[in-house]
C-alpha cells in the first residue's frame, strides 16, 4: 500500500499535543494505523515534546503545594505492572481498523444515489460528526463546498478530486478553500472514515435539489 | 536543584530517578523529579491556556501519576520527558469520562510498521531522544520558536501568526522547514 497523502505537520503536532477533538483524532489515528511513516513521525514528535518540556522555563510551584504533594506518597503505592494494563500488541493485519473498533457505530443507511452512511458514535462537544461513507464504484458526488473542515481517511477503494487520487490509508484535509467534485474510481467501492465540522453546501443545481436530503 | 557545594549527589538523569521510584519507592528520587518537572509542566500548561492554579494542580497530579506508574516506564521506548508529557496530556484531555483519546494514543504508540524513509530504525528510545535533541539544537531560533508555539500552545497557525506578528504563510513555512530539517538530521544520524 503506497500512501501519498499525509496529515499536515500542524495536524500531527495537534494530535500529539492533545488539541484535536476526539472525532478528528480518530481519523488521524486511523491514518497513522495505515502509515509507517506517520507512526515514526509521531514518535519523533513525542520526543520533541519531551525535549521542549525539558527546556521549558520553570513556573515555580508553591512550597506548601509541594509539601502537600510529597506527603501524599505514603498512601500512594507504586503500582505493579500487570499484563491487563498494558496496551495489546495489535497484529499488523488488524491495525488499519483498530482505532475505529474502539467505537460503536449505527447501521448503514442510504444518503444519496449509490452512497451509504454509517454514523460512528464519537462523543463531541465541538460539533464534529464522524461517519463512514460507502460509495459505489464510479459514483460522482455532487459539486460541493465545505463550510468548516472535513477530514477523511480512505479505508478501501479510491476517490479522485482536484487535489489528486486518494487510495486506502490516504488522508484528506478539506476546508473552506476546497471547492471540489470528487468521484469514486471505477471497479471498486470506496469506503472512507470522515470527521466533519460545520457542514457542506451543495453548489450545482442537482446538489441544491438534494441538499435537504443529504445529511452529511 | 543542588547547590554547587556540599555533598549533594550529582543530578541524575530523570530516567534514573524513575527507576529508583520503581525499584524502592524512593521519595528523594521523587522529590528531585518533582522539582525538575512539575514547574516545567506548569509552565507548559499555562502556555496551553490553563490558569496558574489549574496548571499547578495538574502538574502535581501528573507527577503523582508518574510515581504510581513508575514501573510501567520503559527507557528503551522513550525518554522520561516524553513519557511525562504524555501523562500530563492524557490527564488534560481525560476530563470527559467517555473520551477515548487516551486509548487511541496508547494504541497508535504501539504500531511499528516500517517507515520507508528510515527502514533501519533500531535505535533505542534513549538514542532516539539524543538524536532529536541534537536535531532541535541545530534549528534556527525563529524556526524553533514556531515549533515551540505549536506544541506548547496547541494553537492554530493563524493564532501563532497573530501573536508573533508574522504572516500565516511564514508560520507554515517555518514549521515545515523545521520539521524537514529535523527529519533530515534524524535520517542522516540514524
Amino acid at each position: 500500500m503506497t500512501i501519498v497523502h499525509h496529515p499536515s505537520e500542524e495536524t500531527l503536532i495537534a494530535f500529539v499535543n492533545g488539541s484535536l477533538c476526539e472525532g478528528n483524532s480518530l481519523v488521524v489515528a486511523t491514518h497513522i494505523a495505515h502509515c509507517g511513516k506517520c507512526q515514526q513521525a509521531i514518535r519523533d514528535l513525542g520526543m520533541i515534546a519531551g525535549g521542549l518540556l525539558e527546556q521549558a522555563e520553570p513556573a515555580p510551584i508553591g512550597k506548601e503545594a509541594r509539601t502537600a504533594c510529597l506527603s501524599k506518597l505514603d498512601d500512594l503505592p507504586v503500582e505493579d505492572v500487570n499484563a491487563g494494563t498494558q496496551p495489546l500488541r495489535i497484529p499488523a493485519a488488524d491495525r488499519a481498523m483498530a482505532p475505529l473498533s474502539l467505537y460503536d457505530s449505527g447501521k448503514w443507511h442510504w444518503v444519496g444515489v449509490g452512497v451509504q452512511q454509517m454514523v460512528v458514535d464519537v462523543p463531541s462537544d465541538t460539533g464534529t460528526r464522524v461517519f463512514v461513507l460507502k460509495a459505489a464504484p464510479g459514483t460522482r458526488l455532487p459539486d460541493h463546498r465545505h463550510v468548516g473542515t472535513e477530514w477523511t481517511c480512505v479505508l478501501k477503494g479510491a476517490f479522485v478530486h482536484d487535489h489528486g487520487r486518494f487510495g486506502a490509508g490516504d488522508f484528506d484535509e478539506a476546508d473552506a478553500s476546497v471547492d471540489h467534485n470528487p468521484f469514486v474510481e471505477k471497479g471498486e467501492e470506496c469506503i472512507c472514515l470522515v470527521a466533519m465540522n460545520g457542514h457542506v453546501e451543495m453548489t450545482g443545481w442537482l446538489g441544491r435539489l438534494i441538499q435537504p436530503l443529504v445529511r452529511f | 536543584m543542588h547547590g554547587p557545594s556540599g555533598d549533594a549527589p550529582a543530578d541524575q538523569a530523570p530516567e534514573e530517578l524513575i527507576a529508583r521510584i520503581a525499584l524502592s519507592q524512593d521519595k528523594s528520587a521523587f522529590a528531585e523529579l518533582f522539582d525538575l518537572f512539575a514547574p516545567r509542566l506548569k509552565y507548559f500548561l499555562i502556555r496551553n491556556g490553563s490558569t496558574s492554579e489549574a496548571a499547578e494542580e495538574l502538574a502535581q497530579e501528573a507527577l503523582l501519576k508518574v510515581w504510581r506508574k513508575a514501573k510501567s516506564f520503559s527507557a528503551d521506548r522513550g525518554t522520561a520527558s516524553s513519557w511525562i508529557f504524555t501523562i500530563a496530556r492524557n490527564l488534560r484531555i481525560d476530563q470527559a469520562r467517555r473520551d477515548k483519546r487516551a486509548q487511541l494514543y496508547a494504541m497508535v504508540a504501539e504500531f511499528d510498521d516500517v517507515d520507508p524513509d528510515r527502514p533501519d530504525e533500531l535505535v533505542s528510545g534513549y538514542e532516539h531522544a539524543r538524536l532529536v535533541r541534537a536535531a532541535m539544537g541545530e534549528l534556527p531560533a525563529e524556526q524553533l520558536e514556531v515549533v515551540k508555539c505549536s506544541f506548547m500552545e496547541g494553537a492554530a497557525h493563524s493564532e501563532i501568526a497573530e501573536r508573533l506578528g508574522i504572516p500565516l504563510g511564514t508560520v507554515k513555512s517555518r514549521l515545515r522547514l523545521a520539521m524537514r530539517k529535523m527529519k533530515k538530521t534524524l535520517e542522516d544520524l540514524a
